[in-house]
């Protein structure tokens, strides 16, 4: 009943297609660069990881361009790089296809210009072409729009797993018969104004912390589908989502609980759904970002379950930055890796096994287990 | 489709305009008491419009000083009819497991109200308490209620704009049918701010005057606030604990307009695909339809589009059973529109008295259907549709029926 991914996209600063992104990803490439001085302006924080010089086009026309929020042409790239990869026929049946993506950050843009001018100037003054894009849905459904998918389309945002959610919302939709293919991803888009007021609460690592993240920015993508259907379709998939597993602690919103039992049970809940040990992971993308006392749980849980670590690591937000997003790339990683030949594999590992976790404050604990097709 | 896992409805919360706690706002809906008044949140003068659909007094008595400093406008709300919701469902911590207990609600403004503020003093250059956005994502809520009821489940936060609360509820059954919970608090919270009240003015979407769904004068929505939290337990579950059931979420319908990222499709077919599919989904029948709350969100576009949408799926059956907007009374509640509109739903299909649609008065050629004007009616209702439909194209319909 899992899934499989047949296709995958990505754009960010690391790369502008899922090959592009996984290949520097494995280099030990890093997007993340100090701020400049007109954009720290009185920020604590030092460092950011956007993606310089996007240009939506050629994909998007100019004139498309410009009325779409940067989230959303993020959002429209990565999900049309992951349907032609799976080589997905989506005008043979709309009603069948939809999306599911995380973010924390969509519409941030609209939202902070139509706020502007209506405080600065007048309600009368706000410019009504934004307002629409200050909805955290607008990537989904501009891309909704752009690809013509009439499936269900849902936005999701719950921290740092919001890109884990989105994909289990999208297995869940494939196994209840709501679509037979669904775009699961996460998009952010870096906002000033944003970046101002996770600095002021504390939550940005720089000049005065040593523990916090440094921001991030892009958009993600798969294609999940069942397996009888990309057979039937001749689609060798990238992997198969073959598991995922929550965990909630109860704390404030904004703090952060390194509760290890946690960690444990959202690792545990996605190995048992795969029907897998610790000893069958050979790679592992964490969710280490740079909080500290939530790395450090992580990564004793990780050595306690796995007897040390994983054979291979990919740490995705130390070369991408930290968002809500940051969980859609960990996906696209997995997959991509899981079906590189070159792979991070040990030659004897079949299926080849990957652990995605996405751990984020407020006490929010998703973990995935992806794993090759035979 | 069918599955061996059923959903039912074991608890209701309500914070409303015109109620805040389920009975009272019941009672009033069956009255048809209208909630919309002059907004008194925050200064309106310079808005087009200056009436909503507003909370007076939250019910937050059991919360700390601290504990209201610390939270949103949307926080309070969501944690009362919680609350409510919970003590009616009489789930049990130290005998149900906390890990198999989720919470996944629609999110939208959030603490936006707080964060507005800031911003303007950012603006102009003076210092603002940081703490005060510290609520602005919209998962703060979902967060909170675990918080507060020590749940350890599945967390999620559904941000669709207008159908938010109603994916919500479409996600904890997926949840629940899937066997990732036994049990979720599922709704939404979702308050006035001047980005909502302010875009919704912009666009010329607001009817100065209370809203008048249906109405061949409609002008527009009137924009409110609420929470409204359902309990949703595997039904198996519900029994062996000795739960009250209050009804059975039979399935939902999910789609994408993939039209217009305000307009809804005139042809009303966008509409007719995801009320088919929610049909479809509980495994129910045009004709088994007794009820519908509508959306009718009171703009001229929606009320029609809506109106061909309820034909076209239903056919025949659409003239022969009510169709009400509870928005008439306690405004459109925007992400938690879905949550408090099921509520009514439920409370409907319990007790076989639909609310009507109030300010109803001039027939529309485009809205021919029975929209239940001004007085509540006596009508059994076994099984019951309330649709969402929101910017983006994001439509969602629910299915509530008896537990039977």
């Amino acid at each position: 009943m899992n899934p499989v991914i047949t296709g995958a996209g990505a754009v960010c600063a690391l790369g502008r297609s899922s090959n592009e992104f996984y290949r520097r990803l494995l280099a030990g490439e890093s997007s993340i660069r100090p701020f400049t001085p007109e954009e720290r302006g009185s920020l604590q924080a030092t460092h950011v990881a956007r993606y310089d010089g996007f240009s939506p086009q050629p994909e998007i026309p100019a004139m498309k361009a410009r009325r779409l929020d940067r989230g959303s042409q993020f959002a429209i790239l990565a999900c049309s790089q992951a349907v032609a990869e799976a080589g997905y026929d989506v005008s043979k049946s709309p009603e069948s296809v939809g999306i599911a993506l995380g973010t924390g950050s969509a519409g941030a843009g609209a939202l902070t210009e139509f706020l502007r001018v209506l405080i600065l100037e007048s309600p009368e003054a706000a410019p009504p072409f934004h307002f629409p894009n200050t909805v955290a849905n607008a990537p989904a459904s501009q891309v909704s729009i752009e690809l013509k998918l009439f499936g269900p389309n849902v936005t999701i945002t719950q921290k740092d797993p919001s890109g884990l959610n989105a994909v289990l919302f999208s297995s869940l939709a494939i196994s209840s018969g709501r679509a037979r293919a669904m775009l699961a991803g996460a998009v952010d888009e870096w906002n000033a104004v944003y970046a101002m007021g996770f600095d002021q609460v504390g939550a940005l690592r720089g000049a005065k912390r040593a523990s916090g993240i440094v921001q991030g920015e892009g958009g993600f993508a798969v294609l999940l589908e069942s397996e009888a259907d990309a057979r039937a379709r001749n689609v060798r998939p990238l992997a198969r989502l073959a598991g995922i597993g929550t965990a909630g602690v109860p704390t404030e919103p904004y703090r952060f609980a390194p509760d290890q039992r946690a960690i444990a049970r959202a690792i545990r809940g996605a190995l048992s759904a795969a029907g897998a040990e610790p000893r069958d992971v050979h790679l592992w993308l964490p969710s280490a970002n740079g909080v500290v006392e939530m790395d450090e749980a992580e990564e004793a849980v990780t050595r306690e379950l796995f007897g040390g670590a994983p054979t291979a690591t990919i740490a995705v937000k130390a070369a991408i930055g930290e968002m809500a997003a940051a969980g859609g790339a960990q996906i696209v990683a997995a997959c991509r890796a899981i079906a590189d030949p070159d792979g991070p594999f040990p030659p004897d590992a079949q299926p080849r096994r990957a652990l995605v976790n996405s751990f984020g404050a407020g006490g929010n604990f998703f973990s995935a287990v992806f794993e090759s097709v035979a | 489709m069918t599955r061996g896992r059923r959903v039912v409805v074991t608890g209701l919360g309500a914070v409303t305009s015109i109620g805040t706690t389920v009975s009272e706002f019941w009672e009033n809906l069956l009255e048809g008491v209208c909630g919309i008044r002059p907004l008194s949140l925050f200064d309106a003068s310079a808005y087009r419009t200056q009436t909503a659909a507003e909370v007076l007094d939250i019910p937050d008595d059991f919360l700390s000083a601290a504990d209201k400093r610390r939270m949103s406008r949307a926080d309070r709300m969501g944690l009362a009819a919680a609350r409510e919701a919970l003590a009616q469902a009489g789930l049990d911590l130290s005998r149900d497991d906390p890990t198999r207990i989720g919470v996944i609600l629609g999110g939208g403004t959030s603490g936006l109200l707080d964060s507005e503020e800031v911003y303007e003093k950012w603006l102009h250059g003076r210092p603002a308490r940081p703490s005060r956005v510290l609520n602005h994502l919209p998962d703060a809520i979902t967060d909170r209620v675990a918080q507060r009821f020590g749940l350890e489940g599945i967390k999620s936060t559904i941000t669709t704009a207008c159908s938010s609360a109603a994916n919500a509820m479409g996600y904890a059954y997926d949840a629940i049918a899937g066997n990732l919970a036994d049990a979720v608090v599922t709704g939404g919270s979702d308050v006035l701010a001047r980005l909502t009240y302010g875009g919704f003015n912009s666009l010329r979407s607001v009817d100065p005057d209370p809203c008048r769904p249906f109405d061949r004068e409609r002008r527009g929505l009137s924009i409110g606030e609420a929470a409204g939290i359902l309990v949703f337990e595997e039904a198996e579950y519900a029994r062996r604990r000795g739960a009250t059931i209050l009804g059975e979420f039979l399935g939902y319908g999910v789609t994408s307009d993939a039209f217009h990222m305000t307009a809804p499709d005139p042809s009303g077919a966008a509409g007719g695909r995801t009320i088919r599919a929610a049909l479809e989904d509980a495994g129910v029948d045009p004709a088994d339809v007794d009820y519908v709350n509508a959306h009718g969100t009171a703009t001229p576009q929606n009320d029609s589009a809506e109106t061909a949408a309820l034909k076209s799926a239903l056919g025949d059956r659409a003239r022969e059973i009510p169709v009400s907007s509870i928005k008439s009374m306690i405004g459109h509640c925007l992400c938690a529109s879905g949550a408090i509109e099921a509520i009514a739903t439920v409370l409907t299909v319990r007790e076989g008295r639909v609310p009507p649609t109030i300010h109803y008065e001039n027939p529309d050629p485009a809205c021919d259907l029975d929209y239940v004007p001004n007085e509540a009616r006596e009508w059994p209702v076994r099984v019951a549709l309330s649709n969402s439909f929101a910017f983006g194209g994001n439509s969602s319909v629910v299915v509530l029926g008896r537990y039977e």
